[in-house]
């Protein structure tokens, strides 16, 4: 395993003209994957561009490890997927993922070895001689995922990578993903499909008008919001009296009953569960499924741009 | 050692794809009608080898130079960098550890054989055409076709790097800087790139017969401060492409 590489910004400002695309953006990605989160012009694709290289800070610093994120040292080291879906379409998917090799100073031999390893990893293998100018969607999103790993990097940049890709494609990309992971690469990845963010990501990054408004596990940010409404719901045969019992805490907001299953809105969910706990478990009622509704990343998500705005 | 390897991978692949794109056909056109006007000509049964020098001399001077030439590095001048623009791939090219120096040498040098190639072997494949006349006039001229070449694709490559749709500004500028300007009577016609290489070609030819033009019409400069100049524009082109290339962003790798 090689030693692991920190993406970061440090106080990270760009302005397109008068317009503020990122304010003041700080943070450290560590290896593991972290998923890049925010809505259309929120400053995800401007953060994307900044950490390869492709824009300069207005103010503030990348850094991929040691380097400044434009330099030649720092490219070494970094792999980008873009979301950009054109290629030198003449060519064959193994001629353009060897060509994007060798421009890292391979001889020819390591490039082609580098290259059957990556379409090998992608899945692109039996593929990769038709011209790209006839490949799906979803065959671009994996030469492209190629062309970003085949050099080995320490940092891995990820532009909307599972887009166009069926569902069982997306766990082999994932699986890889995870490997990469494993291996100490830090992965930055940026999407709106937040359900398989939250399914990929250890971490996530949560950007709204151009700025980071929150950083760490889903988890920690649930706990971020203490205040917000978390929905619960629970199965149980007595459903009916549960309600009424809990229905007299000032801090749930809004119960429904369908037969067995009870939903409710809580403000204090910390408050919610001792309760619940004191009061019906105690009690002897039989709780049969005990689960919360919108503690995943797009609940998490519409509260931390609600909460920013 | 590194930077070497890739810089010759870039260049030849660049090449590559150049000679096989759309703009070799395009040029086999123009030099296709050079080269049915010529055969109807037939310069070499022209007894005469002064006046045959002068014709031939007037169809270089007034096709091969100034439509022929730049053509050729406008097709390919262009084609290259600015293709990578037009088609969002250059986001490939400026992800690698490759410096920005680099990538917009690569791509020049691999636009220059081709450009150089099509005119220096388009007019060796005239004065064949065109006998013994020919053969004084490739020796007196080809200086200024390579002068001219590389003039031509420098400056095009600045509009490269600085233009995102390069191509339409090539042309716009070929169409009023070098067939309108530099047609006009007077001074203007010097901000032409043409009339420095045509400048070249009326000194070299003169000591093969070629007879000076209507000061009128065209007041040629001497030739080595045409060449003064012509070097001047490649190197200055360069250097401002250069200097456009590494300030840019790019940011959608065009």
């Amino acid at each position: 395993m090689s030693s692991a590489v920190d993406l970061t910004f440090e106080q990270v400002t760009k302005f397109y003209g008068p317009v503020i695309g990122v304010n003041g953006v700080d943070l450290r990605v560590g290896p593991g994957i972290t998923g890049l989160l925010g809505s259309n012009g929120a400053g995800k694709s401007t953060l994307m561009k900044l950490a390869s290289g492709r824009l300069r800070p207005s103010q503030g610093r990348v850094r991929i490890g040691p380097y400044n994120a434009r330099s030649t040292r720092a490219k070494r080291l970094l792999g980008y997927c873009p979301d950009v879906n054109t290629f030198y379409e003449e060519m064959s998917g193994r001629e353009f993922v060897r060509l994007m090799t060798r421009l890292y100073g391979y001889s020819m031999r390591e490039a082609a070895r580098r290259t059957d390893t990556a379409l090998e990893r992608t899945g692109m293998s039996d593929r990769a001689d038709r011209r790209l100018g006839g490949y799906s969607h979803g065959m671009r999103q994996r030469i492209k995922l190629a062309q970003a790993i085949a050099h080995e990097p320490r940092v891995l940049l990820l532009d909307e990578p599972l887009t166009g890709i069926d569902p069982g494609g997306r766990r082999e990309i994932n699986d890889l993903l995870r490997r990469l992971a494993a291996d100490g690469l830090t992965i930055l990845v940026s999407s709106h499909l937040l359900g398989e963010v939250e399914q990929l990501c250890d971490r996530l990054a949560v950007v709204s008008r151009g700025r980071l408004i929150a950083e760490g596990t889903l988890a920690e940010l649930r706990r971020l919001l203490g205040d917000e409404p978390l929905t619960i719901r629970l199965e149980s045969p007595g459903a009916r009296q549960i309600a009424a019992i809990i229905v007299e805490s000032p801090d749930i907001s809004h119960v429904e009953i369908h037969g067995e299953a009870l939903t409710l809105r809580t403000r204090n969910p910390v408050g919610f569960f001792a309760l619940l706990g004191e009061s019906v478990v105690a009690r002897g009622f039989e709780i049969s499924r005990l689960e919360t509704l919108d503690a995943g990343a797009e609940a998490v998500f519409g509260y931390l741009e609600r909460s920013a705005s | 050692m590194r930077e070497l390897r890739a810089w010759t991978a870039l260049a030849f692949s660049a090449f590559r794809r150049l000679l096989w794109s759309s703009a070799t056909l395009m040029l086999l056109f123009p030099l296709a009608a050079c080269l049915v006007f010529l055969l109807r000509q037939r310069f070499d049964r022209i007894e005469d080898p002064v006046r045959a020098f002068q014709l031939f001399s007037n169809f270089l001077l007034d096709v091969f130079t100034p439509v022929v030439v730049p053509l050729c590095a406008l097709a390919f001048g262009t084609a290259g960098l600015a293709g990578d623009r037009e088609d969002r791939t250059l986001l490939f090219l400026l992800i690698r550890p490759l410096g920005r120096g680099l990538i917009l040498s690569a791509k020049f040098a691999a636009t220059l054989p081709l450009v150089l190639g099509f005119a220096c072997g388009g007019l060796w494949i005239f004065c064949r055409l065109a006998g013994p006349v020919g053969a004084n006039a490739f020796d007196a001229y080809l200086p200024a076709v390579i002068a001219m070449s590389l003039a031509y694709t420098a400056l095009f490559h600045l509009f490269a790097v600085y233009f995102k749709h390069a191509t339409i500004a090539a042309l716009v500028y070929a169409v009023f800087m070098e067939a309108l300007l530099g047609n006009m009577p007077g001074i203007i016609r010097r901000t032409a790139i043409n009339f420095y290489g045509r400048s070249l070609m009326y000194d070299a030819g003169v000591d093969y017969g070629l007879s000076a033009p209507d000061p009128a019409l065209f007041d040629p400069i001497g030739g080595q401060f045409g060449l003064i100049v012509l070097g001047g524009i490649t190197v200055g082109s360069l250097l401002l492409a250069w200097l456009v290339f590494v300030a840019f962003d790019y940011e959608e790798g065009a």
